[in-house]
């Protein structure tokens, strides 16, 4: 895959930081011309997503980002994997948080890691169709 | 804020009754008896640039959790008990929201002219704008969009008349009352609501929202043509439930 077209952030795993990790969704699935519902939903996802792994609260260490676009450059795929200093919290997802992100992309994971402090998500979003 | 005895007693009596059967109606009753001090103590935050109709909401909510987790034979009066719990949301909303409310005021700005055009060219194109579409047509550029749109992130709690969240359909403000008729993807909705506790706290126009979305699976714009509301104001409740039901899941 060349390398434009996957984007990569380290961010800290705070939540003031991990704002930055929805900017930058909504910057790629804008510019592969997603429509706003759908840039909406993205940022929805990823709020949610990041909570599961950091628990909403502050970890030491850092979540890595990779958004990586895929199909015909109609589809976005966001990875997220925590490196925390500590084990942190089991990654949480309950069924409302799961039927929440069914309605909001059409693909999502959420992965214990080997339950050292590294938990991650997948999610894989599609454009509708051309504007 | 003070109670006559009478008064007193008779909270006191229903704290004990909820304590034994969790009654949502006597939860409610017990809500609005301390709204008046979720008032007081968000009144006390007013200064630090958050509206206080938003600090009040945060308030309730501190007081619904504080009703919740009260436990009468402590000792310890409910008001005390009540005032850490409320004071200590409104600093956790404070410390949370701090990046964000600092957004500039011109991108303040930008967000709320943004909803306009959403509106207009979503009615014109007959579907959701795309961040380009958007910019062109409010004359900025497509990074600044993204810029307003986050800055809209801060103002998830504002301007939102919802009610104090004591989850309760007291003032008529029902979720058939704003779908009218008898949809049946609304008996759905409200099968999947009895699934969830923590979505009955919300407030009902919120709890709607949430259904339309996350179990009936329509789009923000096709749930603001339903509602009458505009689809930002739509984006910004359904991202303020989210946080709320965040935060009490990762509580419980």
């Amino acid at each position: 895959m060349p390398a434009e077209e996957e984007v990569r952030l380290t961010v800290p795993a705070t939540p003031e930081l991990l704002r930055l990790a929805r900017v930058t969704a909504s910057g790629v699935a804008s510019r592969l011309g997603f429509t706003y519902d759908e840039v909406e939903d993205l940022r929805l996802a990823i709020d949610e997503l990041c909570f599961a792994v950091t628990g909403g609260k502050r970890q030491e260490g850092w979540v890595l980002m990779r958004y990586v676009v895929g199909g015909d450059g109609d589809t976005l795929e966001v990875h997220g994997k925590a490196s925390f200093a500590a084990p942190g919290p089991e990654p949480l997802l309950n069924e409302l948080s799961g039927a929440v992100l069914d309605a909001l992309v059409d693909e999502h994971a959420v992965h214990r890691g080997d339950g050292q402090g590294s938990p991650s998500f997948r999610l894989v979003k599609r454009r509708s169709g051309s504007p | 804020m003070s109670f006559e005895p009478d008064q007193r007693e008779e909270l006191r009596r229903k704290f004990d009754q909820f304590a034994d059967d969790r009654d949502p109606a006597v939860r409610s009753q017990l809500v609005e008896g301390h709204l008046g001090l979720a008032e007081y103590l968000a009144r006390r935050f007013s200064n630090r640039g958050e509206p206080l109709e938003d600090l009040v909401q945060v308030a309730s909510l501190g007081l619904l959790k504080a009703v919740d987790r009260f436990e009468p034979t402590r000792g310890v009066e409910f008001s005390t008990y009540a005032t850490h719990t409320i004071v200590g949301e409104l600093k956790r909303h404070f410390r949370d929201k701090g990046w964000a409310v600092r957004a500039p005021r011109r991108m303040q700005e930008l967000y709320l002219r943004l909803g306009k055009v959403v509106s207009s060219l979503s009615q014109d194109l007959g579907r959701s704008p795309t961040i380009p579409e958007l910019a062109a047509d409010a004359q900025v550029s497509e990074e600044e969009v993204l810029e307003a749109l986050e800055a809209g992130q801060a103002y998830r709690f504002s301007s939102l008349d919802a009610p104090s969240g004591a989850g309760e359909d007291d003032d008529g403000d029902t979720l058939s009352s704003h779908l009218g008729g008898d949809d049946p993807r609304l008996l759905e909705a409200e099968h999947r609501a009895a699934l969830s506790p923590l979505i009955e706290r919300l407030p009902p126009r919120d709890q709607t929202i949430l259904h339309l979305r996350f179990f009936v699976g329509m789009t923000q714009s096709e749930i603001a043509g339903q509602m009458g509301i505009s689809q930002m104001h739509v984006s910004r409740l359904l991202a303020r439930s989210l946080d709320q039901l965040r935060a009490a899941a990762s509580e419980s």
